[in-house]
């Protein structure tokens, strides 16, 4: 009575295929017209670099680079930790005590409405030009996607659990370890993977305005003196970064609820 | 084995008059119908006799216990398995178990010994998303057994499965209610169901619901599986139509 897999393997290669091979055709044929466009016309370098110089540049700079990736990587991490921790905290309060609920989530969702750029000037006048007030700036950006995306995980938990384990004595905190937090899981993964992208982004703006070291600093300092090829090696440091993040919160997640991928459609 | 009584239940669930005042026992080993249209309050019932939900008039008795309103006696099985698809089938089991105190693993074990007993042996590892509606309801059963062994409170549990499963699982119950002997009450809105598995079927009546009729089943759960030949199979089937008025 086991339920067969759905997809054989010959399907599953196509798909594979399918959802591999297209978009990286595409990009090739972007960046070959990127490239083709560039030669043809002889744009100046300063102006507009074809791909090839890019990655030219890329290989040239990289120790450079791999520098300041790493002050990034940093910061992301840090504050993607401690937007997590925050967020658990956050969401197991407001969770378990209505009260809490009603205050805050307003004001969570109003916080999401500050522009970033706007404040986090602030944060170098009162922190100064380390890594501080870059770490705070990722908090501010992953915190929202992850506890929202983890208390719509626990309040979407189906009631009929909640009554079962109430039926069989659970206590509040045992409910919440054996039923809510499991089944909340892959919801909290989902604002996971949205916000590990953005925490790039929030270093990197964080840096923009004022740092000794980062992606974001090496990029500002290309662009004043017009190295457009060092800016463009910048930007895809910051994809591939972003996207390697990306990657490894979906490792994360396969290794902590290896259960939802099973009959999967 | 235990005997539950119903007394005089009412109940008033969002300003109207839900359960108007139901009287139901089920005596000791029991197999107990409880046959209604849908809305009418059977799960509300269960509710009630599980101490999840207090009524507003009434007691619920359990061996002459008052128990009206207090959790942890029974737990009742419903449609839905509500198996954690987080744990794989043993720990789902043993969930009661372990509420209860035990050891995690001694609860595994202690779980693990009643798969044979209820058809699932080999499909302890397996997580509930790789099983059939059919094994995760055997599941479910087992854990609603864990919990109390006595007596199986159960809400149409078989009403999400297609007729064939159905038909294979009322005949897996049969066999695993004449090993072990609970008391039983089967909620269900199937007419054939309740005939062929119920000793007694009480039929509930719309909102405000009362009792419309208790009847006795002479022909339940026999050995070949056709009730339908018996020769008051016809009679009884249209004197439940008839309180059920369809
Ligand atoms: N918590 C509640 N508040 C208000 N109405 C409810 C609540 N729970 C159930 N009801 C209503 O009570 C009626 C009986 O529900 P239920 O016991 O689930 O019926 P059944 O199991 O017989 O189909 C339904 O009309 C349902 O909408
Ligand atoms: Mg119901």
């Amino acid at each position: 009575m086991i339920t067969r897999p759905v997809v054989s393997v010959s399907m599953k290669k196509s798909r594979i295929t399918a959802d591999i091979f297209i978009p990286l055709a595409f990009i090739i044929l972007i960046l070959a017209g990127w490239e083709y466009i560039v030669r043809l016309r002889s744009i100046p370098d300063w102006l507009l670099p074809g791909p090839a110089q890019i990655v030219r540049t890329l290989v040239d700079n990289a120790p450079l680079i791999i520098k300041h990736t790493q002050s990034t990587l940093i910061e992301c991490l840090a504050g993607f930790a401690v937007a997590i921790l925050f967020s658990f905290i956050v969401a197991f309060l407001m969770d378990e005590i209505a009260l809490l609920r009603k205050a805050l989530y307003p004001l969570i969702v109003a916080s999401q409405t500050i522009p970033i750029v706007s404040v986090a000037p602030l944060f170098i006048i009162w922190f100064g030009y380390g890594m501080l007030p870059k770490i705070i700036v990722v908090v501010l950006v992953c915190f929202f996607p992850v506890a929202i995306s983890l208390l719509s995980g626990l309040a979407a938990v189906d009631n009929d659990y909640l009554e079962l384990f109430r039926s069989m004595q659970a206590s509040r905190l045992k409910t919440f370890r054996m039923v809510k937090l499991p089944l909340s899981m892959p919801s909290f993964f989902a604002g996971l993977r949205i916000s590990a992208a953005y925490s790039v982004m929030g270093a990197v703006i964080g840096e923009w305005l004022g740092a000794k070291q980062g992606l974001g600093t090496y990029m500002t300092l290309a662009q004043r003196s017009f190295q457009i090829d060092r800016v463009f090696a910048a930007i895809l440091a910051v994809t591939v970064l972003s996207a390697a993040l990306f990657l490894l919160v979906s490792l994360v997640e396969r290794l902590v609820i290896p259960w939802n991928r099973l009959g999967e459609k | 084995m235990p005997e539950i009584v119903v007394e005089g239940i009412s109940k008033t669930l969002g300003g109207l008059l839900t359960l108007g005042k139901i009287n139901i026992k089920a005596g000791a080993g029991d197999f107990v119908g409880i046959l209604g249209p849908s809305g009418c309050g059977k799960s509300t019932l269960f509710n009630i006799i599980s101490g999840l939900l207090r009524p507003d008039r009434g007691r619920v008795l359990i061996d002459g216990r008052d128990v009206t309103g207090r959790t942890g006696r029974v737990s009742y099985m419903r449609q839905k398995d509500l198996l954690l698809p987080s744990l794989n089938i043993v720990e789902n089991v043993s969930i009661p178990l372990v509420l209860k105190g035990m050891p995690k693993k001694q609860a595994c074990a202690e779980a693990a010994a009643h798969f044979k007993q209820f058809g699932l042996a080999g499909f302890e590892k397996y997580y509930p998303r790789q099983l059939s509606g059919g094994m995760r309801q055997r599941a479910a059963m087992l854990r609603t057994y864990l919990f109390s062994s006595d007596i199986l409170l159960l809400d149409e549990p078989f009403a999400a499965l297609d007729a064939i499963t159905k038909r294979k699982m009322q005949a897996w119950l049969i066999d695993v209610f004449n090993m072990i002997n609970p008391t039983v009450m089967y909620i269900t809105h199937d007419v054939d169901e309740a005939l062929y598995l119920c000793d007694r079927i009480y039929v509930l009546s719309d909102c405000p619901t009362d009792v419309r009729l208790e009847i006795r089943v002479p022909f339940c759960r026999p050995p070949h599986g056709r009730t339908i030949a018996h020769s008051e199979y016809g009679a009884i089937r249209d004197k439940v139509m008839e309180a059920l008025e369809i």
